[in-house]
């Protein structure tokens, strides 16, 4: 029994003409074309020229939210000190329903606000008596003393001000935490703590995870990314620094995150990115997917590109 | 060592750009531009015809 031809995956023998037909010549000319649009838009345009925000500049910039900042990492009321996996076990990792991925890998950045960002760069920090009797006071106290002194900083910290070039905060039994504040702001206005991030696994690095995570918990850099338009709620996936275009293909997964419920949910990185796979599987799938896959064949756009061709039948 | 030459862009983009806001949609001009043009090939791409067409079918005959 002969099987019953169906249009969308069976194709009839082609019994017309054959015209030649050089692909060779046909990629050169596009890529001489592509690389003339490129060096003409290169030399009208330029490109993006932000200088990266580093802790030095956000420091020097806003010394109060970063030293606010600081005492949060130490605290450990950071946004990184709760977020939970790969960084702690302190929250609870985005998920859907049971599938937790990131709970699932486990830690495997371990990040200890207070420790990694405050104390670890304090102590390479070259000897100075006040310093160092602040951070022996520190390591020495119990959890419950130090507890104390950081609330009893907490309640202070929000009339602290920037003068003379130094952080200034109202007396209170909070111990050694002013100092180690203060020595912290002072060695990132000296780039020193950008370096001590940079470099804690080893001389040479490239890895920024440390100092962008310190970066990501203050307000200084959001104000930034909101002033150019670059956050999650703006589209900001989709825009470029200034008044560049920027990566317009991305309007889908950024979209996304525009509409309920991804602009309410904890998880939205993991449900958009979710989706975004279904979304492709199905764009994969679609010569299997019976009425979508005869859409091209319906709406016979090919007959209006291969008009002559049809025009001859 | 800096390689700045001097060079610089014939147009400098370089300041804070515009944005069109329209209920959920929120779109810079650039990409706004770049959407226009895209869609502006695509359209020019199914009813330009194709170079050399003419000479091609001349030399089929």
């Amino acid at each position: 029994m002969s099987k019953r031809y169906n249009p969308d995956v069976d194709v009839p023998e082609y019994k017309g003409r054959y015209a030649p037909y050089d692909i060779l010549k046909e990629g050169t000319i596009a890529l001489v074309v592509v690389l003339i649009l490129v060096l003409g838009l290169a030399i009208t345009f330029g490109s993006p020229d932000d200088k990266a925000i580093t802790l030095q500049t956000w420091s020097k910039a806003d010394p109060v939210d970063f030293a606010t900042t600081a005492f949060n990492e130490l605290n450990g009321t950071s946004a990184v000190a709760g977020y939970g996996p790969p960084y702690n076990t302190n929250g609870t990792s985005q998920h859907f329903g049971f599938i937790s991925p990131a709970k699932w890998l486990g830690v495997h950045i371990p990040i200890n606000t207070a420790r990694d960002f405050v104390v670890t760069p304090l102590e390479s920090q070259p000897a100075s008596p006040t310093l160092s009797r602040a951070l022996s006071q520190w390591t020495a106290a119990t959890s419950a003393t130090q507890t104390s002194w950081l609330s009893a900083y907490s309640n202070v910290s929000s009339k602290a001000s920037f003068t003379g070039d130094q952080l200034v905060v109202p007396a209170a039994k909070d111990g050694p935490v002013p100092v180690m504040i203060n020595t912290l702001t002072q060695m990132a206005r000296s780039g020193a703590l950008d370096q001590a991030l940079e470099t804690s696994k080893g001389f040479y690095t490239t890895d920024f995870t440390k100092p962008l995570l310190f970066l990501s918990d203050g307000t200084y850099f959001a104000g930034l990314a909101q002033k150019g338009h670059l956050l999650g709620t703006q589209w900001g996936m989709m825009n470029e620094t200034d008044s560049y275009p920027g990566q317009a293909w991305l309007w889908l997964y950024t979209f996304w995150y525009q509409v309920s419920p991804f602009n309410t949910s904890t998880s939205a990185d993991f449900l958009v990115w979710g989706l975004m796979m279904i979304l492709t599987a199905v764009l994969v799938l679609v010569p299997f997917i019976p009425g979508v896959r005869s859409i091209p064949r319906r709406i016979k756009l090919y007959r209006l590109i291969w008009r002559e061709h049809y025009r001859d039948l | 060592m800096s390689l700045d030459w001097g060079l610089g862009a014939l147009i400098n983009l370089n300041h804070p750009g515009h944005y069109i806001h329209w209920h959920v949609i929120d779109v810079s001009v650039a990409n706004l531009a770049v959407m226009v043009l895209m869609v502006a090939a695509f359209v020019a791409a199914l009813f330009l015809p194709f170079p050399g067409r003419k000479h091609r079918r001349g030399e089929e005959e």
